[in-house]
């Protein structure tokens, strides 16, 4: 995904300061002020976690707040919504991963 | 001491801020986002004047005033919990528990979820997702994208999509089923988009819009709607199709559509997959209570006004002393309404709070009366019945609460 | 409409729709019943995205419940907190 540089009404993008952090350990590049769900999006990452049991693909849904869908783990803070936290410079940021959870992997293998 | 604490940044509660200020109380406002302006930061629409409604401009000048005022704003705060000891309301956050004698609660809306098979992937998202993905981060949301629910903020920010270059396919309706309820029914989809036909996107509907009004006619219209849809800025709208599944593995790859028959029933065997990269989920607003609702403030549910409403008055106070409410949770309309509604909570409180002479309640009867006309001449109704849940919400203040209201303000507004 | 009955409708606990309306059925329960006994709605966004579709299939399955009557409750904290936050008092 790219960013919208150009608009017919609300003008151009300013030129912000770009911002390194990482995700899952590689880096990328946000803007200033920008939101990890939102630098993530425009570095093209749509998947931020894997549900805790079940290990589907989950991104971001609501976009302000609500749905919790878009939590990562930033800077070893866990649950963080990627949605209202913007970007500081080298910020490390984690996908939510699968949970083990032994007695259903056991259940399943029966 | 602070007087007042506001509880979301957006046009209603901005608003509030600055009526309170400008008679000199001390308010501090409140929002989760990165920055003030609330959902109005993401609008963008040309009025019939053909002038531009530019959000982002607006909540910057709401922004401004309320600086000037020395209101203070603090973003990226969440707040948890609402409960009054005495005569103070403790406003509970992350960074700690705010007291203050007043309270203006400003939380506005909520998108309707429409579940489908498939929605919790990456790249499916609420409409307002994607609006604020666009208008207010600047980022595409994707390269083709599906929206899937038609309704009047569908339509709304699928124009901003457009503006900002996004191409969006179609427009489908999700399958009927008790989850969709009517979003999954052609007929009243499209009873609900005639309402709103002095802002139709296309010809058809504008000129369709008197016969469809009447119900046999609006039948007749769903059996010969075209397969191909009307177009709506040059998107089709699809009322005669569902949304049956997204697809994809580790994100949004397509979506499956089935045609269907005027009552929405699936043709068997008319499946279809159309590549998409994003889907936006459309089910419409409802009223965020969740925070006047811990408070204990009693409830109506009017289905004009979008859901479960706070009882207020048309001063926007509630039953609770100190509690006042403006905006989308008191029901869904504009923004326009919701600063309106803001204004009066603001000149209300400082009435409630001792603000005496001619000045306060001149002001407070000409904010009442400014969110009346404001109404009328509104271009969004997302609501096409809404007069007559306004009217349900002030007969039933004036039954269970006019005498409270009489010994509170002294002033009789109408 | 087989479909139907494995779409996910609290995204947070996937818990589907047949599990939804198999126990309303069985046990025509109300909304509070129904989240604890399928966790639906108890996870971790505290019911926000799928309260209204749980009122809705409740209001579906069970006789004499219509729209509306599911009764506005709710509980603090309406946000996920850490402990930490909770209690602290500084204004």
């Amino acid at each position: 995904m790219t960013r919208i540089i150009n608009h017919p009404i609300l003008g151009k993008l300013e030129d912000r300061k770009a911002v390194p952090f990482t995700f899952d350990g590689k880096t990328y590049e946000a803007f200033e002020n920008e939101t990890i769900a939102a630098a993530l999006l425009a570095n093209g990452i749509r998947k931020l976690r894997v549900h805790e049991d079940s290990g589907t693909p989950r991104g971001f849904y609501c976009n302000i707040g609500h749905c919790m869908e878009c939590r990562v783990t930033v800077n070893d803070h866990a649950n963080v919504r990627a949605c209202l936290t913007v970007v500081e410079k080298n910020m490390v940021i984690e996908s939510g991963k699968q949970h083990p959870n032994i007695v259903k992997r056991m259940v399943e293998q029966q | 001491m602070r007087d007042v604490i506001v509880i979301g940044a957006g046009p209603a509660g901005l608003a509030g801020a600055i009526a309170s200020a400008s008679f000199g109380l001390k308010v501090t406002v409140i929002d989760e986002f990165i920055k003030p302006g609330g959902r109005l930061i993401g609008q963008l629409h040309q009025e019939p004047s053909g002038e531009w409604w530019n959000g982002i401009k607006e909540s910057e000048r709401l922004h401004q005033e309320a600086k000037t005022l020395s209101v203070d704003i603090r973003c990226g705060v969440s707040v948890y919990n609402l409960e009054k000891d005495d005569d103070l309301w403790n406003v509970h956050t992350s960074i700690g528990t705010l007291t203050a004698p007043y309270v203006l609660v400003a939380t506005g809306a909520a998108e309707y979820p429409i579940p489908l098979p498939g929605w919790t992937l990456p790249g499916v998202m609420s409409i307002g997702a994607a609006q604020v993905m666009t208008n207010v981060h600047r980022v595409e949301v994707g390269k083709k994208g599906i929206i899937i629910g038609a309704n009047i903020l569908a339509f709304a920010i699928l124009n901003e999509l457009q503006l900002a270059g996004i191409h969006v396919d179609r427009i489908v309706l999700p399958e009927k089923n008790p989850l969709s309820g009517k979003a999954g029914e052609p007929e009243e989809v499209m009873k609900s988009l005639l309402n709103a036909a002095h802002l139709a996107p296309s010809p058809l509907l504008r000129m369709g819009s008197r016969f469809m009004k009447n119900g046999s006619f609006r039948k007749i219209g769903m059996k010969f709607y075209p397969k191909n849809g009307v177009k709506v800025n040059g998107t089709p709208l699809l009322l005669r199709k569902a949304a049956i599944e997204i697809i994809g593995t580790e994100q949004v790859e397509g979506v499956r559509v089935a045609d269907t028959d005027e009552n929405g029933n699936i043709i068997p065997g008319s499946e279809k997959i159309y590549e998409a990269d994003f889907v936006c989920i459309a089910g419409g607003l409802y009223p965020l209570a969740e925070l006047v609702a811990v408070s204990g403030c009693p409830f109506q549910y009017i289905p004009e006004l979008g859901g479960h409403v706070p009882h207020h008055s048309e001063m926007m106070e509630t039953p609770l002393e100190g509690l006042f409410v403006a905006g989308n949770i008191t029901g869904i309309e504009s923004g326009k309404i919701a600063m309106a509604q803001g204004t009066t909570a603001g000149y209300a409180i400082a009435k409630h709070a001792g603000k005496d002479g001619a000045a306060i309640d001149k002001q407070l009867q000409e904010a009442v009366q400014n969110v009346r006309s404001v109404r009328e001449q509104a271009a969004i109704q997302f609501n096409p019945e809404i007069d007559s849940g306004r009217r349900k919400m002030s007969e039933l203040w004036e039954s269970l609460y006019s005498k409270n209201t009489r010994e509170n303000s002294q002033i009789k507004i109408g | 409409m087989n479909n139907n009955e494995a779409i996910v409708v609290c995204r947070c606990e996937e818990v589907t729709y047949g599990a939804l309306r198999f126990t309303a059925e069985e046990h025509q329960c109300t909304a509070r019943e129904l989240k604890l006994r399928t966790r639906a709605g108890m996870g971790f966004c505290g019911g926000r995205t799928c309260r209204i579709p749980l009122d809705r299939i409740i209001e579906n399955v069970v006789s004499n419940i219509s729209q509306g009557d599911t009764p506005l409750k709710y509980q603090p904290p309406i946000r996920p907190v850490t402990f930490g936050t909770v209690g602290e008092k500084n204004d």
